[in-house]
């Protein structure tokens, strides 16, 4: 009872614990801060990686791309049907955007152009998600051409309105509307005062299946501008600048037009015809949060950017048809199988096609070769000393490559897992700074209890009653200083980028979390039970460890040398 | 010789001084019987306050045995002798040693405290309170039971100590210059409050330089150079 009483009683009485306590209450919150931000980092690394990639990539890893990808497609429907959900082709190239029309005219950047299915692409990936247009005005964007919108879009109950960072639409679109328009909308504006139009007066598409929303002119008819061209979704940091607060400054209206100059190529890399400018209207806009990806990627309607590039079925001299070329096939496996297995037998079964194009063997007959023999057809098709296929396709599909979304990332993953231990390591070390505060406070409060000890010792205490006072006098000191370092980590990871903000408000160059290097705009800001409860369980274990040397000296002592103490 | 309680034999202790030994204790025989006052005399430094305190197995003597009842207390586990000590043997110090951050009644009850576990303790609680405060009030200490010890004078002091270590019945009571430590009047108080307990039938083992204290104990024995003199 007395171990209880008096592990109470010194609790109230010394203030010295305080500092022990504080100490074991920093370094609780300092090692959760930083490992719930760095494992919130790596985690949305991969979530983002995997979302924006699929689950196994089919990749040439070249800009030409590789024939019979719609053969494949449908091989692996038939030949895999347990492995393989859906499959969407992606070609990947690199033009030069020029928006053409609003307050960002003439300006021009490099880009990625993605040719992307956009129904199949979203069954693959979540790409669908980081659509901004969509969200608000869901199912109208498409790639379909279209001219520019300009009359009001009357909005279906339920629909979120759109935020006040869309304000660029009532400054910069005033001028592309016809004359009859203000009038009318000003008169619709004193008739229906509370209608979302007067609130939004710019709709942005036209996109409108029926049901979701219709244009509405003083005419009752939908308003249009322009000739119909085909859209383009544009990365949210390709154009566009964020802001100190973090918003996005919008300098383009849905429905302006863009040129994209793209650069067609032949299989064997070399230009195929001089740069091909085409006009599009920017139907979209993509908010990945993957900085590097935004600020580089457009997207377009795969078969478009197939004949942009060439890449379609082209008519040979001798009046044979070319294969038509995707850059990579995105697989989406089923729920629940292993992406390594699925990868494993994806690869297989490419190498079994390949075969069947280039040798027009059978698949039971490839799979009874030797290794050696394999090898041979394979080195066969590599060298492009084939006669039953184009040996520049045969070349394309031997540098064909299986892999999962993880392999694909593998090099960066990697390096902030290390950096996640390394940092989560060093904040470790600086922990034991902790730890040895502690060892010394405790050392001082047994050194002031020696003659208590003795006293308590006099009364028959036992060496291991005595050491547990002191030892959990320490667990103490680790568990209120724990459940406040968890807590107040906690708080503080969950408003950590309204601390940021904040601090960037009252001066800029306090923002510590830059999006251009850190690929995501936000700080991870989530904290894992699990990883609370390990530095919590670790914050006591050391609280103990620091009391332990002190609590063992003071039992083993005779009660009489600790009476004598001075 | 059956009502022997405790008995040391040959007892030698030795301290270092640095590196120069001080023969403390030369082979000291004693025999406490029950229900006596026995006074230790001798000059200061002679070993009286080792010897008291290796009777109560404070102190680990280099040679000889202590027994309580023919037990060598020093053969037991420590955990034994920890209990024994906490049952069988109640201390009064010259410096009262009492814990500063406890009342005087907390000091009394924490060697009931220390022999029992938490829920002993909350079962027996009220009872070891009210013996508590039956003692104090014993000692004249009813009105101070919930000062702390900074509160108190010397006397005042060491008559919790006294109740403290009688909270437990020990069988026999060691103390160590009950009176050094405190002017004449309060030294006989606290000398009357010790002769009350024997004639109750507490052995007491009273450790004294003073001549006037230990012409007060039925049985005196004094130590020169370590030895006991006949």
């Amino acid at each position: 009872m007395y171990k209880l009483f008096l592990t109470l009683r010194y609790l109230r009485r010394k203030w010295i614990a305080v500092f022990a306590m504080l100490s074991v209450w920093l370094c609780v919150a300092m090692v959760l801060i930083v490992f719930s931000v760095m494992d919130g980092f790596l985690e949305n690394i991969k979530q983002h990686s995997r979302g924006l990639l699929s689950d196994i990539i089919v990749d040439v890893g070249t800009l030409q791309g590789f024939p019979y990808y719609d053969d494949f497609t449908k091989y692996m429907h038939e030949q895999l049907p347990d492995v393989v959900e859906s499959v969407s082709p992606v070609i990947y190239n690199y033009a030069i955007l020029r928006v053409k029309t609003g307050r960002a005219e003439n300006i021009t950047k490099p880009v990625r152009v993605v040719g992307i299915d956009l129904a199949g692409y979203a069954s693959v990936n979540t790409f669908h998600d980081s659509l901004y247009y969509d969200k608000y005005y869901p199912g109208t964007t498409t790639f379909a051409p279209a001219p520019m919108p300009i009359a009001g879009l009357k909005l279906p109950p339920g629909t979120p309105e759109m935020p006040a960072t869309t304000n660029a639409f009532a400054d910069s679109a005033e001028y592309a509307l016809p004359d009859p328009y203000p009038q009318a909308f000003a008169r619709f504006k004193a008739d229906h005062p509370d209608d979302p139009i007067v609130k939004n007066p710019k709709r942005p598409s036209v996109h409108s299946p029926d049901g979701v929303g219709y244009f509405e002119n003083n005419f009752g008819q939908p308003g249009y501008e322009g000739k119909p061209l085909p859209g383009l979704i544009v990365g949210m940091d390709v154009i566009y600048s964020r802001k100190e607060d973090g918003e996005y400054e919008r300098a383009m209206v849905r429905g302006e037009e863009i040129v994209l100059t793209m650069l067609p190529m032949t299989r064997k890399g070399t230009l195929a015809e001089d740069p091909v400018p085409l006009a599009m209207r920017l139907a979209d806009e993509s908010r990945t949060r993957v900085y590097q990806i935004d600020e580089i990627c457009v997207y377009a309607d795969f078969k478009l950017i197939q004949h942009m590039l060439s890449m379609d079925a082209l008519q040979r001299v001798d009046g044979t048809m070319t294969k038509p070329r995707a850059t990579q096939l995105l697989v989406r496996i089923r729920d629940g199988l292993d992406a390594r297995v699925a990868k494993a037998r994806i690869e297989k079964l490419w190498e079994e096609f390949c075969m069947g194009v280039f040798y027009d063997i059978p698949p039971q007959k490839y799979r009874a070769l030797t290794d050696a023999e394999r090898a041979q057809l394979r080195r066969g098709a590599r060298e492009g000393w084939l006669t039953t296929v184009d040996p520049e396709d045969a070349i394309l599909m031997s540098a064909v490559g299986v892999e999962t979304w993880e392999d694909r990332q593998r090099g960066f993953i990697d390096a902030v897992e290390k950096e996640k231990v390394l940092v989560t390591i060093l904040f470790l070390i600086i922990s034991v700074v902790a730890v040895v505060l502690i060892g010394v406070i405790f050392h001082m409060i047994v050194m002031q209890k020696t003659r208590d000890i003795g006293i308590i010792k006099s009364l028959g205490a036992t060496r291991w009653g005595v050491a547990s006072i002191f030892l959990s006098y320490g667990a103490a000191v680790g568990i209120v200083g724990g459940i406040l370092g968890v807590v107040c980590g906690s708080i503080f990871v969950y408003y950590i980028n309204d601390i940021q903000d904040l601090l960037a408000h009252l001066n800029p160059n306090l923002r510590v979390w830059s999006p251009e290097v850190y690929t995501f705009d936000r700080i991870p800001n989530e904290v894992k039970p699990m990883a609370a409860l390990v530095v919590f369980v670790a914050a006591v274990g050391t609280s103990m460890l620091g009391a332990a040397w002190p609590a063992i000296k003071a039992a083993r002592v005779w009660p009489v040398q600790a009476l004598r103490y001075e | 010789m059956s009502n022997v309680l405790l008995r040391a034999q040959d007892v030698h202790k030795t301290y270092l001084l640095g590196k120069v030994p001080l023969r403390v204790l030369r082979g000291v025989n004693v025999d406490v019987r029950a229900g006596e006052l026995l006074a230790v005399t001798g000059a200061s430094g002679c070993g009286k306050s080792t010897l008291l305190h290796i009777l109560g197995a404070l102190d680990l003597p280099d040679k000889g045995s202590v027994r309580y009842d023919g037990q060598d207390v020093f053969r037991m586990s420590a955990a034994r002798r920890d209990g024994v000590r906490n049952r069988e043997v109640g201390f009064v110090f010259q410096f009262y040693h009492l814990l500063p951050e406890l009342n005087v009644l907390e000091n009394v009850l924490m060697p009931q405290m220390v022999g029992m576990g938490v829920f002993a303790w909350s079962g027996r609680r009220r009872d070891a309170r009210a013996r508590a405060e039956d003692i104090l009030t014993r000692v004249g200490l009813s009105e101070r039971i919930f000062h702390r010890p900074n509160e108190l004078s010397g006397g005042e002091r060491q008559r919790v100590a006294i109740a403290r270590a009688m909270m437990n019945e020990p069988r026999f009571l060691l103390a160590d210059e009950p009176t050094g430590n405190l002017d004449a009047k309060m030294g006989q108080g606290i000398l009357e409050c010790l002769r009350s307990l024997n004639e109750n039938g507490q052995t007491i083992v009273l450790v004294t330089h003073d001549p006037n204290i230990a012409a007060a104990a039925d049985r005196r024995i004094q130590l020169v150079d370590g030895r006991i003199e006949a």
